[in-house]
């Protein structure tokens, strides 16, 4: 089944089958611009030109430019099937995967023939493409990214199961290549030096929510604070090459804020304000503003910053009374879980 | 063109300009904006963290009160909207576990979703269905000289698989109604990062550094004033505009406006009627926009 898109609220076929031997030789000259780096030369574009049909990758343009172009040429990738997470780079201004990226596509997506090449962003440049992921490396290791079975279990005493229901949620987030691109394109990261990071996340998530891992107290403390840090920008579920929607793991992760003993101020501030929200919702059906803001900041907070409001000219719509939901009989069934 | 019209609660509450001024430009390029019935809130982008299943649930009691409508299209100004409307279905319909979690939780409900409903983006709307050169007729007073930063944030965007009306890496949807107005669209390296509202509630340190960088980045590339697709983009970018400024010791301000405002003057409705705010009016009167 040909899969669908939806470009400009359009439904668009991606990657079907070759309706015809015009689309199956397809041929296209393209411009590719590369960012070159070297630590002496500092930073420059350069061009090449190359013919590529519907089969080439990213992956395979840059191989023949620098076995046919330019052997000074620096990137890095292994197994071109989007499985070893070397090849993250900025195709067109997007982190990508270069070798599950198709020239041709790209061609069509952006209309344009030229395609532009960087390194990704936020780790320091070694040469050309290639950019030092050690610090990718160490949040990764941070959150202990293995199974700690229990005693019984490394004496060979016991078994380890796992219901399906448990290993399907946790299965897609275990399928971190490692590339780096969320991590790259995340806004909370740059900002904070006590974010882990998206990917962290995402495999640190993988284990806290392991029935079968014994650490769990010490994966709380190294991943609840810090998952009170993402700004829910969505950038890591949209770059994702796998999948993963890390962002997601981070919304989970924050649920087990309730089991922590010593809570952080981030931590504290950030469970009064999503208390107060379902709060307010489950009595009206509605997010009671002024409320949420009362309950998470405070009195003093809240008044000093109604000076904002009224600078703004915000001030009048603080009064405004929202009418709650006709049907709130609806609204306490749905929310009923929560409590639980 | 009737939509069903899901404004939200930040829409009308503190936003309430947002819900002031898109209504007004609807009534001018005759789409018709009819309330979705016994709305409820979509959980603000927050909800789903303490408890999914709910969230999507009330998510889907909105989509089923607009097929209860007989309609099929639920427009929202709000960007957090939409990405919480669309990120229910798309779990509801993906994740099967989840799914049979929330039929339970909605069974004995009024809610009966049947897949026909969707929710989109007012700003899809506008420039898909009601067209750039619809809108260019009604523009009765061009607004040249007037530099605008098309500033898109998150969740018009993206996850673009979710998303999917424009590329998130290249968007042009409001660069594009900008150009209608006769002002100046200005790009600018932080066009798509995030305003930093959603972090307000947990660090509200690094939320504002996050605003700082938007509204840095739009006024050193050249814009005089912003335009943003989001309710509560606008709280961040506009009603805090001074707190910014004290925190990062700037001697600026940059307003942020909702684009039906920015439309609103092009087509001759007054700063009133648009309920323009006191930042984004300083700046107006400077350019000769308004008086
Ligand atoms: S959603 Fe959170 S983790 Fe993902 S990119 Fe944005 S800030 Fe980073
Ligand atoms: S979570 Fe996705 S984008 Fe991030 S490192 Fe893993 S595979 Fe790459
Ligand atoms: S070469 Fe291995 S992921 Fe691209």
């Amino acid at each position: 089944m040909p899969e669908v898109k939806q470009v400009e609220g359009k439904n668009v076929e991606v990657n079907s089958q070759p309706k015809s031997s015009a689309i199956r030789n397809e041929e296209k000259e393209i411009v590719v611009k590369i960012k070159r780096f070297s630590p002496d030369k500092g930073e420059w574009w350069q061009e090449y030109k190359l013919k590529v049909d519907r089969f080439t990758q990213m992956t395979e343009v840059l191989r023949r430019i620098k076995t046919e172009q330019d052997p000074s040429l620096s990137y890095r990738a292994a197994c071109h099937m989007a499985v070893c997470g070397s090849c993250g780079m900025k195709i067109n201004g997007a982190p990508r995967l270069a070798c599950k990226t198709l020239a041709i596509e790209l061609t069509k997506e952006y209309n344009s023939n030229e395609i532009t090449l960087e390194p990704m962003d936020l780790y320091p440049r070694v040469k050309d493409l290639v950019v030092d992921l050690d610090d990718f490396y160490e949040r990764m290791y941070k959150v202990k990214p293995r199974l700690y079975p229990s005693e019984e279990i490394l004496e060979g005493k016991a078994e380890h199961r796992l219901v399906p229901e448990d290993q399907r949620e946790l299965w897609k987030f275990a399928q971190c290549i490692w590339c780096g691109l969320c991590v790259s394109s995340c806004p909370s990261v740059r900002n904070d030096a006590e974010f882990l990071g998206p990917a962290a996340h995402a495999k640190g998530y993988r284990f806290l929510a392991d029935p079968r891992d014994t650490i769990t107290e010490e994966r709380m403390k190294i991943l609840v604070d810090s998952s009170w840090r993402c700004t829910y920008c969505y950038q890591c579920f949209n770059v994702c090459p796998r999948d993963i929607e890390p962002v997601t793991t981070i919304k989970k992760t924050r649920a087990w804020s309730s089991k922590m003993k010593d809570k952080t101020k981030v931590i504290e501030t950030g469970e009064k304000h999503i208390n107060a929200i379902a709060d307010t919702i489950r009595k009206s059906g509605k997010l009671l503003e002024a409320e949420v803001y009362l309950r998470t900041y405070g009195l003093v907070q809240a008044m000093s910053d109604m000076l904002y409001m009224l600078k703004s000219g915000r001030m009048k719509y603080t009064l405004i009374k929202e009418v709650p939901v006709k049907d709130l009989n609806d609204i306490e069934k749905v929310m009923k879980g929560d409590e639980q | 063109m009737k939509v069903a019209y899901y404004p939200g609660c930040a829409t009308h509450g503190l936003s309430k300009d947002v819900d002031i001024a898109t209504k007004k430009v609807a009534e001018v390029l005759g789409l018709e904006l009819v309330e979705v019935e016994d709305w409820n809130c979509c959980g603000g982008g927050f909800l789903d963290e303490k408890d999914e299943d709910a969230h999507v649930a009330l998510n889907l009691r909105n989509l089923s009160n607009v097929e209860k409508m007989g309609l099929d299209k639920m427009v929202t100004p709000c960007s957090v909207c939409l990405g919480s409307h669309r990120l229910a279905t798309y779990k509801y319909n993906e994740n099967k576990d989840l799914r049979k979690r929330v039929d339970k939780r909605i069974s004995g409900t009024s809610i009966k979703y049947e897949n026909k409903a969707t929710a989109e983006h007012l700003v899809w709307v506008l420039v898909r269905d009601v067209g750039l050169e619809n809108i260019k007729k009604h523009v009765k007073r061009s607004l040249n000289g007037l530099k605008v930063g098309a500033y898109y944030g998150c969740q018009m965007l993206r996850p673009e698989q979710i998303m999917g009306f424009e590329l998130s890496f290249k968007p042009h949807s409001l660069q594009d109604l900008i150009s209608v107005t006769g002002a100046t669209p200005v790009m600018f390296p932080m066009a798509t990062a995030c305003c930093g509202f959603p972090l307000m509630g947990s660090n509200p340190k690094g939320g504002l550094k996050l605003a700082f960088n938007v509204l840095n980045s739009a006024k050193s590339s050249g814009a005089d004033i912003m335009i943003h697709p989001c309710s509560l983009c606008h709280l961040q970018l506009d009603t805090l505009q001074d707190k910014v400024k004290n925190e990062f010791n700037v001697g600026w301000t940059l307003p942020a406006i909702y684009i039906t405002q920015l439309l609103g003057l092009s087509f001759g409705l007054s700063p009133e009627d648009l309920g323009l705010g006191n930042y984004a009016k300083g700046v107006l009167k400077q350019k000769g926009v308004i008086q």
